[in-house]
C-alpha cells in the first residue's frame, strides 16, 4: 500500500511536470487529466471515498470539459508537444532527475518516512445504544450544512458573483 | 513529512513556477493554475483524512469552489481575448508596448 501509493504521487508529479513545462494546451490539458485522475485515486488511497468521487465529478467532469471546448479554440496546425522541441525535452528529463535528487536529499536527513500511512480506511466509531461504524468522509463533508454554514454561504456568494462578473466580461 | 506528501508539495512548485514562465499561449498558464488548485486539494484532503479531524473535510470542497470560480473568470477573459485579438498568444497582451 506504501508503494502504491508513492508510485501514485511520482505519477502525480510527472503529470504535473508535464503540464508546468507549457507544451501546446491539448497536450497540457491532456497531462492535467491524468494529474486529476491519479490525485482522485491518491484520496481514494487514503480513506476519502466521498471526496474522490467528489473531485472525480467536479474536475473530469465538469471543468474539464469548458477546458476541452476552450482549448479547441485555441489550437493550431502542428501542436507542440514534450518531444518536438529538444530543449523542452531536456528540461523534462532534468525535471524528473531532480526530483529524485529531492527526495534523496529529504530521505538522508530522515525527514521523510515512507512507511506513514498509519490511519488508512477512516472507519469512525460511535457508541449510543449499540456499536455502529461510519465513513467519515461523507459525514465530515455534511458538516459543511451544520457547522460550518458561512463557509458555504461565503462559497456560494462567490459563486454567485462570478457569475455575473462573466457576463460583464465577455459582453461587448 | 511523508513522501506523497513531498511529491505533492514539489507538484504545487513546479506548477507554480510552470504559471511564472512565459511561454506562447495563454491557455498554458490557466492549465498551469488549476495543477495548482489540484495539488492544493490533494494535500488538503490527505491532510485532513490522515488527521481524522472531520470538520476539517469541508475545507477541501471550498478549495474547489474556488477552484472553479477562478476557472471560470479565467476562461472568460480567454474567450475575450480571443474574441479580440484572434489567438491567445501571451505576446497580444502587451499594451504598453505597441
Amino acid at each position: 500500500m506504501t508503494n502504491y501509493m508513492f508510485i501514485l504521487s511520482l505519477l502525480f508529479l510527472t503529470g504535473c511536470l508535464g503540464l508546468a513545462l507549457k507544451p501546446s494546451p491539448i497536450y497540457g490539458g491532456f497531462g492535467l487529466i491524468v494529474s486529476g485522475c491519479i490525485g482522485c485515486l491518491m484520496v481514494l488511497g487514503f480513506g476519502g471515498s466521498f471526496l474522490g468521487l467528489m473531485v472525480f465529478l467536479i474536475y473530469l467532469g465538469g471543468m474539464l470539459v469548458v477546458f476541452g471546448y476552450t482549448t479547441a479554440m485555441a489550437t493550431e496546425e502542428y501542436p507542440e508537444t514534450w518531444g518536438s522541441n529538444w530543449f523542452i525535452f531536456s528540461f523534462f528529463v532534468l525535471g524528473l532527475f531532480m526530483e529524485l535528487v529531492v527526495f534523496y536529499l529529504f530521505s538522508l536527513n530522515n525527514k521523510v518516512e515512507l512507511v506513514d500511512f498509519d490511519s488508512l480506511g477512516d472507519w469512525l466509531m460511535y457508541e449510543i445504544d449499540d456499536v455502529g461504524v461510519m465513513l467519515e468522509g461523507g459525514v465530515g463533508v455534511a458538516a459543511i450544512y451544520s457547522c460550518a454554514t458561512w463557509m458555504m454561504v461565503v462559497a456560494g456568494w462567490s459563486l454567485f458573483a462570478g457569475i455575473f462578473i462573466i457576463i460583464e466580461i465577455t459582453r461587448d | 513529512m511523508t513522501s506523497a506528501f513531498l511529491n505533492l508539495t514539489m507538484a504545487f512548485t513546479l506548477s507554480l513556477l510552470g504559471t511564472f514562465m512565459f511561454r506562447s499561449h495563454l491557455m498554458s498558464t490557466l492549465l498551469c493554475l488549476e495543477g495548482m488548485m489540484l495539488s492544493l486539494f490533494v494535500m488538503t484532503s490527505t491532510s485532513t483524512l490522515n488527521s481524522n479531524s472531520m470538520i476539517s473535510m469541508t475545507i477541501p470542497i471550498t478549495i474547489l469552489v474556488f477552484a472553479a470560480c477562478e476557472a471560470a473568470v479565467g476562461l472568460a477573459l480567454l474567450v475575450k481575448i480571443s474574441n479580440t485579438y484572434g489567438t491567445d498568444y501571451v505576446q497580444n497582451l502587451n499594451l504598453l508596448q505597441c
